[in-house]
């Protein structure tokens, strides 16, 4: 490898969809672009190539692992190490977990998010839900005095999410996304006048059907204002029916079906037909422009400034030999820009690491998640829940409205794998059958045909508000056996996002009683999430959101980067990811992130222009 | 040596699947061995021994003899429980320390349990028994296809949604 000798048009680290979006928009342009990914890669990324190396040994790894987890089918790798949500604890008052997994953590509250460090990034075990943000998102600020504005619109973004959809392969129907049959005017989304998706919307499960219907009409109460409650089809990276001539990305196996969701059920933590989106496929078109060199288990650890321009100068990665053991050469690479995709507590650690672009002091706080409440309990009769992929509606009428000038709002997603979230049914409930319930032959075969169809979960996505004090930071103690920094984490859920979380118990328990749901939700004073609120207890998981560590902003003092997501203190650098956003909202921030990134890859080829 | 037809023969017993349904899993040979490599040889064959004694379990004065003889029973209940998990969610748990002190080692070998709970294989994922009995199919496996998910499904009964 000679890489080091060379000098790159950018350099880009990470191979997630950040880094993949980036390197496909400026390969396309002729650009010469390197990607070092940390992690291992798949070779032969789609399935039906490379048996041991490619994407079906993660299916192997999968099915035998014990504990289905996000990261599961993904090698665990200690030279580029990622949280498990199994390492998760309650931080203890006097002494932070330091010795459970990756992340050290000093509380107060558990941080409970993960992602995943190998090629493709945190995609290939994300479940592809693809919401826009609403306008007032843009201006939380300005409209509820509460965390901050972006230094952009809604409007701003609104072509560049076309743009986004068009890439991930969104299956949706504008008229239904639009949000006008809420009658809740905060909600509503204008689309741009003739638009629609990429793909046709994924059907929806019998389950929401069920509910749709089950709930026509209901509305709850906050404030003395009535909000109602509708059940509304989700928008998905996944392949649906494609509109006219549009065919999705990579897809494999036979064309008339396997191009389309085929109802594995396992999107998270894998789609074994790769239906849904993944980074891997814009990573393949990017290879295909012939200008983007990917480099695996390459670890960037520090970034060297020349101190006359304020340039980025050259990249230091240590490239490893394998995952067996911490041997690795270090190295060096030059880019005229250099693009930091590696998702936002990386981002922030390497920003840290190598004490650049922190002017501001505001690299690695504002940490953001959706702490996600979960209610469950059994339909009064069967809905054939687990089937399909994890979510295909949810309720999208609590995500805006008045209230959230005094606590977070929140969008809830309707999950079709009954109680495998909460409680990891069927395969750790069922033990409980036979050893507690003494139940077998036919009578075990019947409770299960009985009870689980009739499974049925809610999650609640709770917003939460920039705080400077729940942050990331590197700290010499800790680690990894590369010896690179461990993200040091401080976080904590405040008083806004629990009064965010008792408001949804309370809409769960309104529709589990107009519905006659069987309540079995439990909240656990030993599990890590539990929290209270005027006097009641809560359990909140992770969501994989990480959001705001190094947040965009107009002001130099304040944030880290500017609207065209580049440094203000180095001009040739750019940071992509979801840590650009100033605050978390209520969906899933994929979308938006890469949205911004479409837009990132132009600010970078125009800035390429002036050299 | 193991006893393939004795499995079987015991196993329909506990799982309430028929044998034939069981053979067309395609996994027994594998769990049958599974269990002897965990499992004593002269604790199976009383166990295989006893439940053929008993015989059938339709009628009520068998059924109290399974639960004393075998589902109660120090020695045999937790491989009877074991075969269970085993075929619904192809799965090797631990035997009890409790009951490995007592039973689980023999003369010839010293450690005669795996380290931990462990999925027997790929294959018998996909097989196990549970997503049949839950009406639907292994999460990642026999793909059951576009937009089924929109019908009541096999064990739910269509609903009147109008
Ligand atoms: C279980 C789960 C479900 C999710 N579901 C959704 C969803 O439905 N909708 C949604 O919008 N979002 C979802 N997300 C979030 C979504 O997956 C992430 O927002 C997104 O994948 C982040 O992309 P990224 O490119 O910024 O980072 P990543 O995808 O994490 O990519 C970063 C890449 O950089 C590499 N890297 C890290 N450090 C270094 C280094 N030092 N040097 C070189 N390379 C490095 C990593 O190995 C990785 O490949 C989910 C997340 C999880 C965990
Ligand atoms: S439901 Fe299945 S086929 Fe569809 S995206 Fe999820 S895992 Fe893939």
């Amino acid at each position: 490898m000679t890489h080091h000798h060379k000098e790159y048009d950018v350099v880009i680290v990470g191979a997630g969809i950040a880094g993949a979006i980036m390197a496909k928009q400026l390969g396309e342009q002729g650009k010469q672009v390197l990607i070092l990914e940390a992690g291992t890669g798949t070779d032969g990324r789609f399935f039906d190539q490379g048996k041991e190396k490619g994407y079906e040994s993660y299916m192997a790894r999968f099915f035998t692992a014990m504990a289905k987890i996000p990261n599961a089918p993904y090698p665990n790798n200690p030279n580029a190490p990622q949280p498990l949500v199994t390492d998760i604890q309650k931080p203890p008052l006097d002494k932070p977990v330091s010795d459970h997994g990756y992340f050290v953590q000093y509380g107060p509250d558990p941080f409970a998010s993960t992602y995943t460090r190998s090629e493709g990034g945190t995609t290939l075990h994300w479940l592809g839900t693809c919401l826009r943000m609403l306008p007032e998102d843009f201006e939380l600020k300005t409209r509820f005095g509460r965390g901050r504005d972006w230094p952009i619109s809604y409007q701003d973004l609104q072509p560049w999410y076309e743009i986004a959809e068009q890439h991930i392969g969104v299956s949706a129907n504008a008229d239904v996304q639009t949000y006008q049959q809420i009658d809740n005017p905060s909600v509503q989304l204008p689309f741009e006048a003739n638009y629609d998706y990429p793909m046709e919307q994924i059907p929806q499960s019998f389950l929401d059907q069920y509910l749709a219907k089950g709930l026509q009409g209901m509305q709850v109460e906050i404030d003395n204002q009535p909000y109602p409650i509708d059940v509304v089809a989700t928008p998905q990276g996944r392949n649906g029916m494609p509109r006219g001539d549009y065919r999705p990305v990579g897809a494999v196996g036979n064309p008339d079906l396997g191009q389309r969701c085929a109802g594995n059920s396992n999107c998270v933590p894998i789609c074994p037909i790769q239906a849904k989106y993944s980074a891997l496929k814009t990573l393949e078109q990017a290879k295909n422009t012939g200008n983007v060199t990917i480099e695996t288990q390459a670890v960037a650890y520090n970034l060297e400034v020349d101190h006359k321009t304020q340039h980025i100068s050259k990249v230091h990665y240590k490239r490893y030999h394998s995952t067996k053991s911490a041997a690795y050469d270090d190295k060096t690479v030059k880019g005229k820009v250099v693009v930091l995709a590696a998702h936002a507590v990386e981002n922030a650690k390497l920003l840290l690491a190598s004490n650049v672009a922190n002017s501001s002091d505001q690299v690695g706080r504002n940490l953001m998640d959706h702490p996600t409440m979960l209610t469950w309990g059994l339909m009064p009769c069967k809905i054939g829940a687990f089937r399909g992929p994890g979510s295909t509606s949810g309720i999208p009428s609590l995500r805006g409205g008045a209230f959230r000038a005094e606590q977070a709002a929140f969008r809830i997603e309707i999950g079709n794998w009954g109680w495998s979230w909460p409680e990891g049914a069927p395969i750790a409930t069922v033990p409980e059958l036979i050893d507690e319930q003494n139940l077998f032959g036919p009578a075990l075969r019947h409770k299960i045909a009985e009870e689980y169809p009739r499974m049925f979960r809610f999650g609640f996505l709770v917003e939460q508000l920039p705080d400077p004090d729940n942050r990331v930071t590197i700290d010499d103690q800790y680690r990894d056996q590369l010896g690179n920094y461990r993200p040091v984490i401080h976080y904590k859920v405040t008083d806004y996002t629990r009064a965010g979380m008792a408001q949804a118990k309370e809409v769960s328990d309104a529709i589990f009683q107009r519905l006659g749901v069987e309540p079995f939700t439990k909240y656990k004073t030993s599990d890590p999430g539990y929290v209270q609120y005027q006097g009641k207890g809560y359990v909140y998981n992770g969501a994989g959101h990480l959001v705001g560590t190094h947040l965009m902003g107009d002001d130099p003092k304040t944030s880290v980067v500017n609207r065209e997501q580049r440094s203000w203190d180095h001009p040739n650098l750019y940071l992509v990811g979801c840590g650009n956003m100033p605050t978390i909202a209520t969906s899933n921030p994929t979308l938006t992130m890469a949205a911004l990134t479409f837009w990132a890859a132009d600010n970078v080829l125009n800035a390429l222009d002036q050299y | 040596m193991y006893r393939l037809t004795d499995f079987y023969r015991l196993s329909a017993t506990l799982t309430g699947y028929d044998e034939v349904e069981l053979q067309g899993t395609g996994v027994g040979p594998t769990y049958c061995k599974t269990l002897s490599q965990w499992v004593r040889q002269d604790v199976i064959q009383e166990l295989y021994h006893r439940a053929e004694e008993i015989g059938s379990l339709e009628c009520e004065s068998n059924q109290a003899q399974f639960y004393e003889r075998i589902w109660n029973c120090a020695k045999l209940g937790p491989v009877a429980r074991n075969i269970i998990k085993m075929w619904y969610l192809s799965i090797w748990y631990q035997l009890p320390a409790d009951w490995n002190a007592l039973y689980g080692v023999d003369d010839f070998s010293a450690d005669k349990q795996p380290v931990e709970d462990y999925v027997i294989s790929s294959n018998a994922y996909i097989q196990g028994l549970v997503w049949n009995a839950l009406g639907s199919h292994p999460m990642g496996a026999k793909q059951p296809g576009y937009g089924t998910w929109a019908f009541p499904g096999q064990s739910a009964k269509p609903l009147n949604l109008d």
